[in-house]
């Protein structure tokens, strides 16, 4: 019961003192606030990722044409990746379920009327809805017959559909990829931004036949994906792949691969990567704000003590033991931070959620980040109060009482 | 009451030695009323506050209601202070942004009783005749009411011994009679008093009258009063 009344004793001197509670608090609440707005964006952004991957799928791999780009070595259109290398893929490796093979182009020009937008457009088969997992939520998806016929037909994505149609119904109408007429049939299920930053509901998907014969005027692909029967055997398979494609790009030995095989570990390690050094930073960033926020809490508490020799004689005088001055004073300091703490979570939680109007944020309240915001509150307002509070109760009650 | 046997005193100050008292020895019984006169600087300062278990002597002993205190650390001490003492400053010494009952209960606050804190505190101080100013602030009071607020503070732990250090200093003529009549009705209610001051008209109300200087007793006697009684 003791603590309690210190403990009110300790509010009170506060509650007091608005100005200096105030100045004491205010570190903590930009410390915390940034603390709280980093955190939950750093945990958002990780675990968005981690979903994306999810989503692309954990037993997957993606062979792209070309061997990747190098400083310095001018870039040449790949040509080697062929339809045959897909269906050899599948044909002859075991573990492979099922092939995507297809042509991509990014910024590609889209028109509706006098309304335009740029997507992705890919030429791809049938199978490229599951293998992908993006099924039409609006009509239908590309067919056999799409294919066979050369069918000058196109599955869009969510944003293409708002950017030419908006609300209006997208299904059956006549748009232009590059100066090609395209009917639409179908509308993709939205699937958001991809780990790398591009908008997968900017996708157009039209028959890999036509987009070879009437859009692109080629034969070579743009990539390949692969979906496993067993993914834990994925690195066999993707020597499996490598040796298959070696043999009949006819490389001999010494000759780099004309073609880049990307595993979804691989972008999970570059994801984790990346916000690694983000949160690495951005942790540097709150640890000094906190800091400060510590620097000014025992710079505030210290004056409190000078201003308060006489509250403290006072109070030895009429029986306060050392502890009870340490325990009051390291109160004032560890409730300050930690008022300061909350208000730097509310703070920081009004942030993000204006924040959230520029980037995506995970929209729901994380708790690990405001406990840990709140945590450190409360390790800064111990930290700081520690040598104030010392000196405090250490002052010898005569000449505090002069 | 009270039992000191050659007390001393030293301070170092600026690397001189200087002796606050000499061999002090001093029986002050249950229920007196003293008085300890000298000039500044003589000590009395010094003695009343190693009498309060606010210091420490360099050498002699002490023991206070039966307890030996010069031996005891601080926590000891802390809760002798809390307990058996009540202090009476010049200055009052009131925390300026409490209420006069907030003040009062400070003692309260480090003992370990549990009581209704406040309903004690308008208690003392309507004793001390303050019930009317249980929720102003020390500002709000005159120099003898924020006394009278200060001898309700000391007296809200039952004490066996109230401290006072010129408690009528800092108040005109009239405050300070109403303190000494506060000081005479505790007397009679059996509170032992030891209260220091140079000024005679104030030691004279005492039953006792101590004389300090350099840092020793130089007289110790009954007052007329006192005399009287004796002789009768």
């Amino acid at each position: 019961m003791r603590v309690l009344r210190l403990s009110t004793q300790a509010l009170r001197a506060m509650a007091e003192n608005k100005t200096r509670t105030f100045l004491m608090m205010l570190g903590v609440v930009i410390g915390v606030a940034t603390l709280t707005v980093i955190a939950s964006s750093v945990l958002g952004a990780r675990a968005e990722v981690m979903g994306k991957v999810e989503k692309w799928g954990l037993d997957q791999i993606m062979v792209m044409a070309g061997s990747g780009r190098k400083p310095g070595v001018p870039q040449t259109v790949p040509t080697t990746l062929k339809v045959e290398d897909a269906q050899a893929i599948i044909s002859e490796i075991a573990n492979v379920k099922d092939v995507s093979p297809q042509i991509n182009r990014r910024d590609f020009p889209v028109k509706y009327g006098n309304k335009s937008s740029y997507g992705v457009l890919i030429a791809a088969n049938p199978n490229w809805s599951s293998v992908w997992n993006t099924p039409p939520e609006v009509g239908r998806f590309l067919s056999e017959e799409d294919t066979g016929r050369l069918a000058r037909v196109a599955v869009i994505g969510r944003t293409i559909q708002k950017d030419l149609f908006q609300d209006e119904d997208a299904v059956g109408k006549q748009i232009l990829l590059g100066n090609n007429p395209f009917e639409v049939i179908g509308v993709l299920e939205a699937r958001g931004t991809a780990a790398t930053g591009v908008d997968m509901d900017s996708r157009v998907v039209i028959p890999l036949s036509t987009g070879q014969k009437r859009v692109f005027n080629q034969d070579y692909l743009f990539m390949i994906k692969v979906a496993l029967h067993n993914p834990s055997r994925m690195s066999q398979t993707v020597d499996d792949v490598r040796a298959l494609l070696r043999e009949r790009h006819n490389l001999p030995k010494g000759v780099e691969d004309d073609f880049t095989i990307v595993t979804p570990t691989q972008v999970m390690v570059i994801a984790s990567k990346l916000s690694m050094t983000f949160s690495l930073f951005l942790v540097l960033v709150t640890g000094i704000s906190l800091i400060v926020g510590a620097i000014v809490i025992a710079n505030i508490m210290f004056i409190a003590v000078n201003e308060r020799t006489a509250e403290i004689g006072i109070r030895r005088a009429v029986g306060a033991r050392q502890r009870d001055i340490l325990v009051q004073f390291l109160m004032e300091a560890v409730s300050g931070a930690s008022i300061g703490g909350i208000l730097g979570i509310i703070l920081g939680l009004i942030g993000l959620k204006a924040l959230s109007g520029f980037m995506k944020l995970p929209t729901a309240l994380m708790w690990e980040p405001i406990v840990l915001a709140l945590l450190s509150a409360i390790v800064v307002g111990l930290i700081a109060g520690i040598q104030p509070a010392k000196r405090a109760a250490n002052l010898n009650p005569i000449d505090a009482l002069r | 009451m009270i039992e000191v046997n050659n007390l001393s005193k030293t301070f170092q100050k600026d690397s001189m030695e200087v002796r606050a008292l000499q061999d002090v020895s001093l029986t002050i019984g249950k229920g007196e009323f003293v008085s300890i006169m000298a000039p500044s600087g003589m000590g009395k300062s010094t003695l009343l506050n190693i009498l309060g278990c606010l210091d420490k002597s360099t050498e002699g002993t002490y023991v206070l209601d039966g307890v030996p205190v010069h031996a005891m650390d601080d926590d000891e001490l802390s809760r002798i202070r809390n307990e058996k003492i009540g202090f009476v400053f010049q200055s009052f010494h009131l925390l300026p942004r409490m209420t006069a009952w907030e003040n009062v209960i400070l003692p309260l606050i480090y003992s370990d009783s549990d009581s209704n804190m406040k309903e004690k505190a308008i208690q003392v101080l309507t004793s001390v005749g303050l019930a009317d100013r249980v929720d102003h602030l020390p500002r709000e009071l005159s120099g003898g009411q924020q006394q009278r607020v200060a001898i309700a503070r000391a007296l809200i732990n039952n004490p066996r011994i109230i401290l006072a250090d010129e408690p009528t200093g800092n108040l005109d003529s009239t405050s300070g009679e109403e303190v000494i009549k506060i000081f005479r009705e505790l007397h009679a209610g059996g509170v032992t008093l030891v209260v220091v001051t140079h000024d005679m008209e104030v030691a004279l109300q005492a039953d006792r009258v101590i004389q300090m200087k350099d840092g020793r007793i130089s007289s110790d006697r009954l007052t007329g009063s006192q005399l009287a009684e004796v002789a009768r």
